[in-house]
């Protein structure tokens, strides 16, 4: 087995105590940073990702997984230009303005993050022009907008049209999720897309993204 | 002696105080005492006269309440049915619950042709492959009437089907003594003979009086049979509540408890310190459709009654689960099943038979089967209770987390999840997934598994050399009868 695959299996294994080390052990020895990534690290999250998807695999194992791929990953950042850091794509995330919950969110996150997805998590509470102020400053790919209830699904709309006013609609992909929110209503509001669990929506975004 | 059902952890579960048990008690004592049993079993007469009992008119025999006492005395608390490969596989004692099939329905809901029609020997075959396959069905019964055997071989026909397609231990029925002394030789050649059979029992004699107070000849046969060669044997009616037994459930317990204990009395005389297995069963009768039927909530509680008076007499339980009146696999056929199902485990008893019942036992289904594996499973989970270690109370993953957190990605999650229940046919999907998934119903999904482990499992069969002698038993039986009937 090389050192690579070794590195993966950690990281299939959820060992994040493991998985800091070698990685470590890895750099130590002079492998190329990004290598250590692509080939160990996010090779591992990609047996991850197969593996949950047939059902071999269940979410809070998926979680130890990408906490041992985010300890590798926090060493070798430093070695490592921002440009050339190996990315799924960047996503923008918030819970929309009214509504504070964010369990359903947090777990998009934590589903994005496994995927290898650059996460900014704006929180909840969050109104229209926070969200184009952060497009502006993070310029993700994707926008993703929460919301539980059907009084703060509404906000969603204006959110989208205050990107539109801003001339940023274009630039940025638009998804939506929560308990009322159905693909009628992305269809209505003008999204680019809904999805039904955190599992789908990972794939959702790599749809938009690819 | 207590009454009662201690399961995992602070879960205990309770139908009749400790007095109530000692009143039925005393009430059984009396109807035997006073009332008496007529016995049809010139040796089991005699047996009970030598021992004290009054004798009236040849067969008519008043047990004195002495007999009864003696009798819980040498009887064992615990009795252990083994598999095929000599493990032991059902611990019938305290609180431990285990689940079967029932024996001889007269029709099989074919889950492919949706056909009420008679069983073959393949379909039983096929059906005890899947019970072999099924995680929580512990053991089998004969499950269908063979219309394609001889029948008057028909109990020697469905043993030698079902200890070549299980490995798991049966409960059997046996037409009369002669076919139960042919199951005994067809297991002993299936576990190494006979010392070893009685040594390690991979079957029980399911036998019975006749209610009202009556004991027919090949029932005390066959009792006397399993008591002689260890096998362990209960003497348990299916009670008619209103025709059979008294309609209120309390006279239905005093009476199954008389003859339940009658039956023990004569077993123990027979052979003293001989595994018998406790339990009763009651079919109250509809008073409208004059029909015996299965898991009313009288039914349920008349179960509960007995399995707390085995528990005062630390006997080991008989009883039953899983079953339902219905004449399809429906809602009312999964009402029904569960019900009885979660009950007879909270009850604790020990040994639950008729998983797969429908239209009162006239029918089959192992769409109801495949279903109750599952609802079996979630019940075993809910009987292990609340863990309160300090591990399961969680204080320091509660603090890790703190306001506002998520449990989801913190090591304790990932260390404990996998001890909570996981659904195998329940869908937990969400509308998008499931209608992914083809928008498949419960007994679609169940109709599915029954095709997937038809097709796929194999159980583990026993060796040529037991399957010749297996055949010879039943050949030379067949030639006892003078040939094909």
């Amino acid at each position: 087995m090389s050192d690579f695959s070794s590195l993966a299996e950690l990281v299939i294994n959820g060992n994040y105590n493991g998985a800091k080390d070698f990685t470590q052990k890895l750099i130590d020895s002079g492998a190329d940073p990004i290598e250590i990534i692509n080939q160990g690290l996010m090779a591992g999250m990609d047996v991850v990702g197969v593996r949950f998807k047939a059902g071999d695999m269940f979410v809070p194992e998926v979680m130890m997984s990408a906490k041992a791929m985010s300890t590798g990953i926090e060493l070798l950042k430093p070695l490592i230009a921002d440009s050339d850091m190996p990315s799924a794509g960047k996503v923008l995330i918030g819970t929309v303005k009214g509504d504070l919950h964010d369990i359903g969110k947090k777990l998009v996150v934590m589903m994005l993050e496994s995927a290898g997805f650059d996460v900014v998590d704006l929180g909840v509470d969050i109104d229209p022009d926070a969200f184009v102020n952060a497009v502006k400053e993070h310029s993700p790919q994707v926008i993703g907008l929460s919301a539980l209830l059907t009084t703060t699904m509404l906000s969603m709309k204006d959110t989208i049209e205050a990107l539109k006013e801003e001339g940023l609609r274009d630039q940025v992909k638009v998804i939506i999720g929560g308990a009322p929110i159905s693909q009628s209503f992305a269809d209505e509001i003008g999204a680019d897309g809904y999805a039904s669990d955190a599992g789908t929506a990972t794939e959702l975004c790599r749809n938009l993204i690819a | 002696m207590g009454v009662g059902s201690s399961h995992g952890n602070g879960l205990f579960f309770r139908t009749l105080t400790e007095k109530q048990a000692e009143e039925i008690h005393l009430a059984s004592c009396q109807i035997l005492e006073d009332t008496g049993m007529v016995i049809h079993h010139e040796e089991a007469v005699e047996l009970l006269r030598q021992a004290g009992a009054h004798v009236e008119k040849g067969n008519r025999v008043y047990f004195p309440s002495s007999l009864v006492k003696k009798a819980l005395q040498t009887a064992p608390s615990r009795v252990t049915l083994y598999n095929r490969k000599g493990e032991a596989a059902l611990h019938l004692e305290g609180s431990n619950v285990y689940f079967g099939t029932g024996s001889d329905t007269l029709n099989y809901l074919d889950p492919f042709t949706f056909e009420r029609r008679s069983w073959t020997k393949a379909d039983v075959a096929n059906a005890i492959r899947i019970c072999d396959k099924l995680p929580n069905i512990d053991f089998v019964m004969s499950m269908g009437l063979l219309s394609d055997a001889d029948p008057r071989m028909i109990n020697r026909e469905q043993y030698a089907i079902m200890v070549q397609n299980t490995e798991k231990p049966q409960v059997v029925i046996a037409e009369d003594g002669a076919t139960l002394q042919d199951i005994i030789e067809m297991a002993a050649c299936a576990v190494g003979g006979k010392e070893q059979l009685r040594h390690k029992p991979l079957f029980m004699i399911y036998t019975e009086p006749t209610s009202p107070l009556q004991h027919p000849k090949e029932s005390i046969e066959k009792l006397l049979i399993a008591a002689e060669n260890g096998v362990p044997s209960n003497f348990a009616c299916g009670g008619v509540a209103g025709a059979s037994v008294p309609t209120t459930v309390a006279g239905a317990l005093v009476q199954a408890n008389a003859e339940a204990l009658s039956g023990l009395v004569i077993h123990q005389l027979k052979a003293p310190g001989a595994p018998f297995v406790y339990g009763y069963g009651n079919s109250p009768l509809d008073m409208r459709s004059m029909q015996a039927v299965y898991g009313t909530p009288e039914a349920v509680l008349f179960q509960g009654g007995a399995v707390d008076l085995a528990h005062y007499y630390q006997l080991p339980s008989w009883g039953y689960a899983g079953c339902s009146n219905s004449k399809v696999c429906d809602e009312q056929a999964i009402a029904e099943s569960t019900m009885f199902t979660l009950m007879g485990a909270l009850q604790g008893c020990n040994i639950m038979h008729d998983v797969f019942y429908m239209e009162f036992g006239i029918t089959g289904s192992l769409e109801l089967l495949v279903i109750s594996n599952e609802v079996i499973g979630r019940t075993r989970r809910l009987l292990k209770g609340i863990d309160t270690d300090k591990e399961s109370l969680g204080v320091e993953a509660i603090k890790r987390v703190g306001p506002g957190g998520n449990f989801l990605g913190d090591d304790h999650t990932a260390k404990h999840f996998r001890d909570n229940w996981f659904p195998d046919l329940s869908d937990f999907n969400n509308y998008e997934n499931w209608t992914a998934d083809g928008s498949k119903t419960m007994i679609d999904r169940a109709r599915d598994r029954i095709k997937l482990i038809l097709e796929t499992h194999q159980p583990k069969p026993v060796s040529e050399e037991v399957k010749a002698q297996i055949e010879e038993i039943l050949h030379k039986a067949q030639e006892k009868f003078g040939g094909k009937f």
